[in-house]
């Protein structure tokens, strides 16, 4: 029927829904590249001129990095003293054993080269859980930005037995790294000191934005309960294993005391693994500009921080870093491993493609 | 943490939105190569055989996605001696892999590429970076504080080169093994898919440059105008008289090509090809008597 076959021509060529009352077509949707999925579009598909040379310069460009990689972390210069004393005969053991407040005792150093400058001084643990959730989520920012009452994240370290509110509470400012170190050259017999330099060893943003200070000042004011912004009267206390409280960590310095104290920043961000280093200080330059000379260093340490209860480990940590941080031989291997199989896989390929190219036909 | 969900919202977003655009071989393309509806007819897509290879790229991704960050950061430190393996630069370390090895992988299955498959890709990755630095400025922070603890996480991570290494290590590692893999089952086991794709992209790439289509004020398509006008207008215009090659109407109105299809595709049956070239035939025998007519005048 010629007459209906040109009206439905009529209704297919007009746009959309404006047809003219003929509701079989009210549904249709509009028919424009966009909704008929005919936008142009580019089309991309694995073909052999790009998947082959594409895996051969990234093989390339993986060798050469991987290369650098490991030139540099070898050149980094590092030198580790475990200091636990679990066992007899090693150093600090006497005051591992012990349960004198402030055992001192000393380790012998040896740098055989000129350890090049700047050497940082860390701390390192093992087996010391700081990702574990619970001991994670157990501190109050809110408290350390300045409003003093402690929340319910922080119990049991909340409120002491007097329920007196603790500041900082929470477990992981109760278990604060509480060792010192003092580092001596000898020098012709006698024992130099070498300065160490314990300024701007946390992250920026943690002693300027994340970290602040009620704004009494002195700072022991704001510990004594009276200031009328707190609900509580009470005198707010140390945690419980600190032996002075947080306005006492550095007298000497009043922007390093109290919760911005660097100590204490480096201490709360966690570490990530159960091994891990925390930078204590760095060997400042004005006596060593080029770092470390050689010769025999004793440390002294004063041994507070008790590890044999969870088998954990003490070590000190003396190392140079460089544009990839610390020494860390895994990323240079790794690119090495990678760009050579990149390349061996590019050489399989174009066996693969020579002998078996599809067949244009069907 | 909630810390992972609002970054997560970036990657659902492309998830979502990439089925949505994805185009497929055109309606031509489907009709000629019936073998298409193959593989869905045999399920061959959707199978145990492909959970379980899905399974196994899926653990092997994961493996990488992990060990790979947690040896590079290892007992390492940033340029500049301060801490970089804590618990969120590790943390942030890793969700940034993942993302990106996803976003990878997703480029990978997006075989047409049209303006809003670029606009969801690129903006999603741009909008994970900025929703990212965004949570962990420090406007959120003192907003929000106990909310937003991962204040300076990505400033002070994410300028270090060697965290940049890792990212690249670890997605290409996810990633290269797939295109490999896809690229040599091409060529040793092409499937219909495949052959179509390539037969279209050879089809594609030598095109002309597309044809002035003779536009007729009506749009109506070809083999309409059997019913209609014919050459009837033609003739009497003369126009046919001026030293100009005429234009046949083709079979096809329209190019194949798909860049330049904005146009419904019609397609003849045999009857309606046998009336066209029978018009065709009658208007050209008219042509021809009528300019004999004129040079014999």
């Amino acid at each position: 029927d010629v007459k209906s076959y040109r009206k439905v021509q009529e209704d297919d060529d007009a746009d959309g829904a404006r047809v003219g009352g003929n509701e079989k077509f009210t549904n249709r949707p509009d028919n424009t590249a966009f909704t008929q999925q005919r936008l142009p579009a580019w089309q991309p598909i694995l073909s052999a001129g790009i998947v082959i040379p594409g895996f051969v310069l990234i093989g390339l460009a993986f060798i050469g990095v991987g290369v650098a990689l490991f030139v540099t972390s070898r050149s980094i210069q590092v030198l580790e003293r475990d200091y636990t004393g679990d066992e007899s005969g090693t150093p600090c053991a006497s005051c591992a054993n012990s349960n004198v407040q402030n055992c001192i005792c000393t380790l012998n150093i040896t740098v055989e080269t000129l350890f090049k400058g700047p050497v940082f001084f860390y701390y390192g643990l093992s087996n010391y859980f700081q990702n574990y959730r619970r001991y994670g989520t157990s501190k109050d920012d809110n408290q350390l930005y300045g409003v003093l009452n402690p929340s319910d994240n922080c119990a049991p370290y909340a409120y002491n037995s007097n329920n007196q509110p603790i500041v900082p509470c929470g477990s992981i400012a109760n278990s604060m790294f509480n060792d010192t170190f003092k580092l001596y050259q000898t020098v012709n017999g006698t024992r130099q000191e070498v300065s160490l330099d314990g300024k701007g060893i946390a992250w920026w943003t943690d002693y300027n934005i994340k970290y602040r200070n009620p704004t009494n000042n002195p700072l022991k004011d704001a510990f004594n309960g009276s200031n009328s912004g707190l609900f509580y009267r009470n005198f707010l206390i140390n945690p419980i294993y600190w032996s002075k409280p947080a306005y006492e960590l550095d007298t000497s310095d009043p922007s390093n005391n109290g919760f911005v104290n660097q100590d204490f920043l480096v201490w709360m961000r966690r570490a990530a693994l159960p091994d891990f280093r925390k930078l204590y200080r760095r060997i400042s330059q004005d006596k060593y500009p080029d770092g470390l000379p050689a010769g025999n260093y004793s440390l002294e340490i004063t041994y507070n921080y008790r590890v044999y209860r969870f088998s954990g480990k003490k070590k000190v940590v003396f190392s140079n870093v460089s544009w990839m941080g610390g020494k860390n031989e895994f990323l240079g291997i790794a690119y090495l491993v990678v760009g050579s199989m990149c390349v061996f896989m590019s050489i399989v390929m174009l066996i693969v493609y020579a002998k078996f190219k599809f067949p244009d036909e069907e | 943490m909630t810390d992972y969900f609002i970054p997560r919202s970036a990657e659902l977003s492309l998830c979502f939105s990439e089925p949505l655009f994805l185009q497929d071989v055109n309606d031509r393309w489907s009709l000629q190569h019936p073998q298409l509806y193959c593989p869905g007819q045999k399920n061959q897509y959707f199978n145990k055989k492909a959970f379980a290879s899905c399974v196994m790229h899926s653990c092997y991704s994961s493996l990488i996605l992990f060990f790979i960050p947690w040896a590079a950061m290892r007992d390492t430190v940033r340029d500049d001696g301060k801490d970089i393996a804590n618990y969120q630069s590790f943390a942030l370390l890793t969700q940034t892999c993942l993302l990106i090895v996803v976003f990878t992988q997703l480029c990978l299955d997006t075989y047409y590429w049209s303006a809003v498959n670029h606009f969801f890709v690129w903006g999603s990755i741009a909008a994970y970076f900025a929703i990212t630095f965004t949570m962990y400025s420090n406007g959120m922070f003192y907003i929000f504080t106990s909310t937003f603890p991962f204040v300076g996480t990505a400033r002070n991570s994410l300028n270090q080169p060697n965290v940049w290494l890792t990212i690249f290590l670890s997605s290409l590692l996810c990633i290269l093994p797939v295109v490999a893999f896809r690229f040599i089952l091409i060529q040793l086991r092409p499937t219909i898919n495949d052959k179509v794709r390539y037969k279209m992209r050879k089809e594609v790439l030598p095109a002309p440059a597309p044809r002035r289509l003779l536009r007729r004020r009506s749009t109506r398509s070809g083999y309409a105008f059997s019913h209609s006008q014919g050459y009837g207008e033609l003739i009497t215009s003369q126009n046919f008289l001026m030293k100009r090659p005429l234009k046949r109407a083709s079979l096809f109105p329209q190019t194949d090509s798909p860049i330049f299809q904005n146009q419904p595709q019609h397609y003849l049956d045999h009857q309606q090809i046998k009336k066209l070239t029978d018009s065709m035939n009658g208007g050209l025998s008219l042509l021809l008597k009528r300019r004999v007519a004129i040079l014999v005048t």
